[in-house]
């Protein structure tokens, strides 16, 4: 049994399909949702998490079916949503102990003490969330959805409007929740943390996967390495095995190879053998970027912006 | 139950929290009985004051009422709505540890607003007879809390909502019997004070102040309650999925 399962998971907002016949298994991993603004993510956590009721399909979370075992699945999950909302008249403290009476934990203090310490959060656990940073806030949230220890967390956008620092200190986190077995559902749109942090990705484009793999396999697939290389002298482009020339432009050359650190050497020296003079090479593996662009095309609106469908959207998602 | 009182318990913490507003709320009303109650020449009665408590403290109940009504959609639009939806407690209790909070709220400034009555002068009753005047503020303070989440969810918009309530909180006041009997009011004011539910709460007030139990307000109220909690969590389901 997959933590979270879903078949033919389609949402309609009147006629705008948000998300379209989706398919995914995740199990005991961070799995990461990348998309552009309104491809559909938070519609899909909204389904998963029993926030939005689906047009057609279904989906299970811990075998339990979101639209029949609402209660089972909520009990199973928790689901920290992309809008910042902690009580900041209430102290760290405070805020995590009535999500555990919500959750109706037992030993509620101790837990509320472990979920504080989890987060590194104890020393400030009685000051009001009003003299909190966003990033110790938002590791609030963390330590509230944590103090029942569910067995799946839904993360929206969980590093939103974040400093560099705090951005990789909530990664660590999730990093060790998922040490300890947890399955940790996240939507970005930060290619680069998801290439870093997360062991799986889709891309989702318009309601669909257009990318479904592990970043290194994604990258893999779509896009060779690129090299490039300022040469002076005779050039003839050179045989070397896994290294394809694409072009020349004034002094540059470009290549692309499957593994450009092992053809990189390789390269300079057919060059040399060919007879020019290698002034400068510079080799960039792909990211997760040019994955994204490759899978998603470049976003320009093909019809315009429909307003009407946009408002029909927001006024849904509220 | 868990959730309830959960729930219930955030938003008095909050409440406990923001001093300016425990106050400020308790101005009007306290205001009213001292200006009007004290100093208002009338003759329908000697003692004005013990006339006008239970106006007063209904009026009490209906403005924490309205602007308790703001509360749910303000967790809404901040995103806190989301959150607990997501959570295994029964998602009515969201609804109802917020009217029971509201309701809550106004029975202790109400409470607040009886002991000034009672340092200035109005008279004293016995202890069952303070029983029966809570029973039917908290029956009428559900109502109006019922009624205003209602009509905030409905409307999801702060700015709307805030006309709303100034629209209609003075014009039910002094539609009641709170300022007079039915007796010396005109005519066409008369008729819609009799229709008015604020008076149904002064008026079984006032009874139980002459002595009496009301019970045929209490029942109405009770109806009425539970009319408009069922209205209410119909526009709170629609609204959530």
């Amino acid at each position: 049994m997959n933590a979270i399962e879903t078949e033919g998971l389609t949402r309609y907002y009147g006629d705008l399909c948000a998300v379209d016949n989706l398919n995914l298994s995740v199990d005991n991993e961070i799995f990461a949702l990348l998309g552009p603004n309104g491809s559909g993510k938070t519609t899909t956590v909204l389904m998963l998490t029993t926030l939005l009721a689906p047009t057609k399909g279904r989906a299970s979370v811990c075998g339990h079916d979101v639209q029949r075992e609402g209660e089972k699945v909520r009990r199973a999950l928790s689901y920290v949503p992309q809008d910042m909302a902690v009580d900041i008249k209430l102290t760290g403290r405070e805020n995590v102990r009535f999500f555990a009476d919500l959750y109706g934990v037992p030993h509620a203090a101790d837990r509320v003490d472990e979920a504080l310490a989890v987060m590194e959060l104890t020393d400030r656990a009685d000051d009001l969330i009003r003299t909190y940073s966003g990033g110790m806030r938002r590791r609030l949230e963390l330590a509230q959805a944590l103090v029942h220890e569910p067995s799946v967390l839904f993360l929206d956008e969980p590093t939103i409007g974040l400093d560099v620092a705090a951005r990789k200190r909530i990664w660590e986190h999730i990093r060790a929740l998922r040490r300890k077995g947890m399955t940790v559902f996240v939507t970005t749109h930060y290619m680069d943390e998801a290439d870093q942090f997360c062991d799986r990705v889709g891309i989702i484009s318009q309601g669909r996967i257009a990318a479904l793999g592990t970043p290194a396999e994604l990258k893999a697939r779509l896009m060779k390495d690129v090299i490039t290389a300022r040469v002076e002298g005779p050039f003839t482009p050179p045989e070397v095995d896994g290294v394809a020339f694409v072009g020349r432009s004034g002094d540059e050359v470009s290549f692309t190879a499957g593994n450009g650190r092992e053809a990189l050497p390789l390269l300079a020296d057919a060059l040399k053998n060919n007879g020019c003079v290698v002034r400068s090479m510079a080799l960039r593996e792909p990211t997760l970027d040019d994955v994204f662009l490759q899978a998603v095309g470049r976003q320009e609106e093909p019809q315009g912006f429909a307003f009407d469908k946009f408002r029909i959207m927001l006024r849904r998602r509220k | 139950m868990n959730g309830i009182v959960a729930y219930m318990k955030r938003d008095f913490l909050k409440w406990g929290r923001g001093r300016v507003a425990v106050v400020s709320s308790l101005v009007m009303p306290a205001a009213w009985l001292v200006f009007v109650g004290l100093a208002l020449p009338v003759q329908f009665t000697g003692n004005y004051l013990d006339f006008i408590v239970p106006g007063i403290l209904v009026m009490t109940m209906l403005t924490a009422g309205l602007s308790g009504g703001a509360l749910l959609m303000f967790d809404k639009i901040l995103g806190f709505l989301n959150k607990f939806l997501a959570l295994p407690a029964p998602r009515s209790s969201i609804l109802i540890g917020k009217i029971l909070f509201i309701t809550g709220r106004g029975l202790v400034q109400a409470t607040i607003i009886l002991a000034i009555a009672l340092l200035i002068g109005a008279s004293l009753l016995d202890p069952v007879q303070y029983g029966i005047t809570y029973l039917v503020l908290f029956l009428f303070g559900v109502l109006i809390s019922g009624f205003a989440t209602t009509i905030a969810l409905y409307l999801e918009d702060h700015d709307s909502y805030a006309a709303f309530n100034t629209m209609i909180s003075m014009p039910l006041f002094f539609t009641s019997s709170a300022l007079m009997p039915y007796s010396v009011m005109p005519g066409w004011l008369a008729m819609i004070a009799r229709l008015n539910p604020l008076s149904y709460a002064i008026d079984a007030v006032r009874e139980v102040t002459a002595g009496g139990f009301p019970a045929g307000a209490i029942l109405l109220l009770l109806v009425l309650d539970a009319a408009f909690l069922a209205i209410c969590l119909r526009v709170f389901r629609k609204v959530t999925i």
